[in-house]
């Protein structure tokens, strides 16, 4: 059996005295899309910084093809191929849509043989190439998410986490975002969503976790999970852990 | 003329308070970090440069190289050490780490080189001077202006157009979403701490030649280092040479109304303009 692209093992986290995380244990293969899903305060976000090395974890923790990475700095983790769109966009205020992407191209880990460039991205979002030399704060939320995957996307991933890349957007936007994805993950990308919307996360995934209380409580394939067997999982339920 | 001299002098003047003020953009108004030992670090590089011209018999150019190639490696050091320790959203504890350094700096100073005043010899440099139809125009003020044009300009292509300059601006604007990006702001920052105190090697060699240093007067370059970036606008290379050449010409025309009045007048531009523009000249809100 080969090792999959990136996995977690037990993986714990903490803020300070509070643990967000309770050995939690998820798997992404290449050319997969999975999302996470989960209440607010599930875990989800925590994990992905988990990842990122954003919070400190154990080495053994995190694999990437089956290496362990667990608590590398973040940049040391982009260098390796993990890029993110972080909640919230968080982009480089001050600094022109051009420059918020040229500094993930300046930090980009090794070039994919399908690389992203700067055309083609502006080919993916067609309306930043328009904005370039605009300060990003300028931007919608939908355009400033764009130049956030945009970024994500600069870093050369082999691995993409996607904070809820739909909080805050208009229905019409999450879509035009949405519908990028499939060009992502065609090129050899794989994604990890994590995403508030469940029908959405279903449907733009080929598995999901759901979460809940820093614990997986539900996984499989998402085209096979019921809505039931979902909502036990995200409230609680009959999966709810003593 | 009286009046034309003041402002001539005032701009000749800012240029030295430029190359104070450049490193402190940098570092206070892009970085967000309070570095106290600003002056004190320019007094180190002058009695540096002042041991080595007489240890060594250099001429000021010699020193100025060794200088700037010393401050940039301090900078690094200290940013490696310690200031990337104290370094986040909060300035204060950046403010008091460098205070207390600052305190040990002047001490340390005085022990090696006692409190004696000292200059550099420029070997004539620093009389030199040519006519300008009614002014007469010193030769090493001139050469300071400019050098602190190239530097301002240097810095800010530096900071607009490099992988460094963008990396720095983005570790400025939010240092874990720069982190998420790739960058390592830490090894960012010592770059940028390493630049800003290798301007201070310019400055050095500059205040020693035209007038002298001694182990305390770090403070006083600091508050014109501040009050320039302060008066040009946090953030903005180009503001705080503006700035410094607001505060130069201030003190230049106060001398000439009253020649206890010179610095005062300084200070006062400063608070006119932190009540009326607090954002600074050139800066946004």
């Amino acid at each position: 059996m080969t090792e999959p692209l990136l996995s977690t093992t037990g993986l714990v986290a903490r803020y300070g005295l509070f643990q967000a995380l309770h050995g939690v244990d998820i798997t992404l293969n290449a050319g997969e899309v999975v999302s996470l899903i989960g209440a607010n305060g599930a875990g989800k976000s925590t994990l992905l910084k988990s990842i990122m090395g954003l919070i400190s974890v154990g080495r053994d923790m995190v694999r990437l093809d089956g290496v362990p990475v667990g608590g590398s700095a973040p940049h040391k983790m982009v260098g390796r191929g993990v890029a993110i769109v972080p909640e919230g966009r968080r982009l480089f205020a001050g600094m022109s849509v051009e420059d918020n992407l040229r500094v993930a191209i300046d930090h980009a880990g090794p070039m994919q043989p399908n690389g992203w460039t700067l055309a083609r991205v502006f080919a993916l979002f067609p309306i930043l190439q328009e904005k370039r030399k605009v300060p990003v704060e300028s931007l919608s939320g939908g355009q400033q998410q764009m130049v956030a995957i945009g970024r994500a996307l600069l870093n050369q991933p082999r691995i993409l986490l996607c904070d809820e890349i739909s909080l805050g957007l208009a229905p019409k936007v999450v879509k035009e975002i949405y519908a990028a994805l499939p060009s992502i993950s065609a090129a050899g990308t794989a994604i990890i969503l994590v995403e508030q919307d469940v029908s959405l996360a279903r449907s733009a995934s080929n598995r999901l976790y759901c979460m809940l209380e820093g614990r997986v409580t539900l996984s499989g394939n998402s085209a096979d999970i019921t809505r039931d067997a979902i909502s036990d999982a995200y409230f609680g339920g009959s999966h709810a852990l003593a | 003329m009286h009046w034309l001299d003041g402002l001539v002098q005032g701009i000749l003047l800012g240029g030295l308070f430029a190359q104070y003020a450049l490193g402190m953009a940098l570092m206070f108004g892009v970085m967000r970090i309070v570095n106290i030992t600003h002056g004190d670090l320019m007094v180190l590089l002058a009695l540096i440069g002042i041991s080595l011209a007489s240890s060594y018999a250099l001429g000021p150019w010699s020193v100025l190289v060794l200088l700037v190639l010393i401050g940039g490696f301090l900078g690094w050091a200290l940013q490696r050490a310690i200031l990337n320790r104290v370094v986040g959203d909060d300035p204060l504890p950046s403010l008091i780490a460098t205070f207390g350094l600052s305190v040990a700096l002047q001490n340390l100073m005085l022990e090696v080189w006692s409190a004696d005043t000292r200059s550099l010899p420029g070997g004539g440099i620093e009389q030199a001077s040519f006519q300008l139809g009614p002014l007469f125009v010193g030769v090493l003020p001139l050469i300071v202006l400019v050098t602190a044009t190239v530097l301002t300009g240097g810095l800010d292509a530096i900071l607009r157009f490099t992988r460094f300059g963008r990396a720095l601006r983005a570790s400025s604007s939010d240092v874990e979403a720069a982190a998420l990006t790739g960058v390592n702001p830490k090894s960012v920052y010592a770059g940028a701490t390493a630049i800003a105190v290798a301007i201070l090697g310019f400055a050095a060699v500059f205040q020693s030649l035209r007038s002298t240093v001694s182990p305390s007067d770090g403070p006083f370059q600091l508050i014109y280092a501040f009050e320039a970036v302060i008066i040009g606008g946090m953030g903005s290379i180009w503001g705080a040479f503006l700035g410094a050449m607001v505060l130069g010409i201030s003190q230049s025309i106060g001398f000439r109304i009253d020649p206890g009045f010179g610095i005062l007048a300084g200070h006062l531009v400063f608070l006119i303009v932190l009540a009326v523009r607090p954002q600074g000249i050139l800066g946004k809100k």
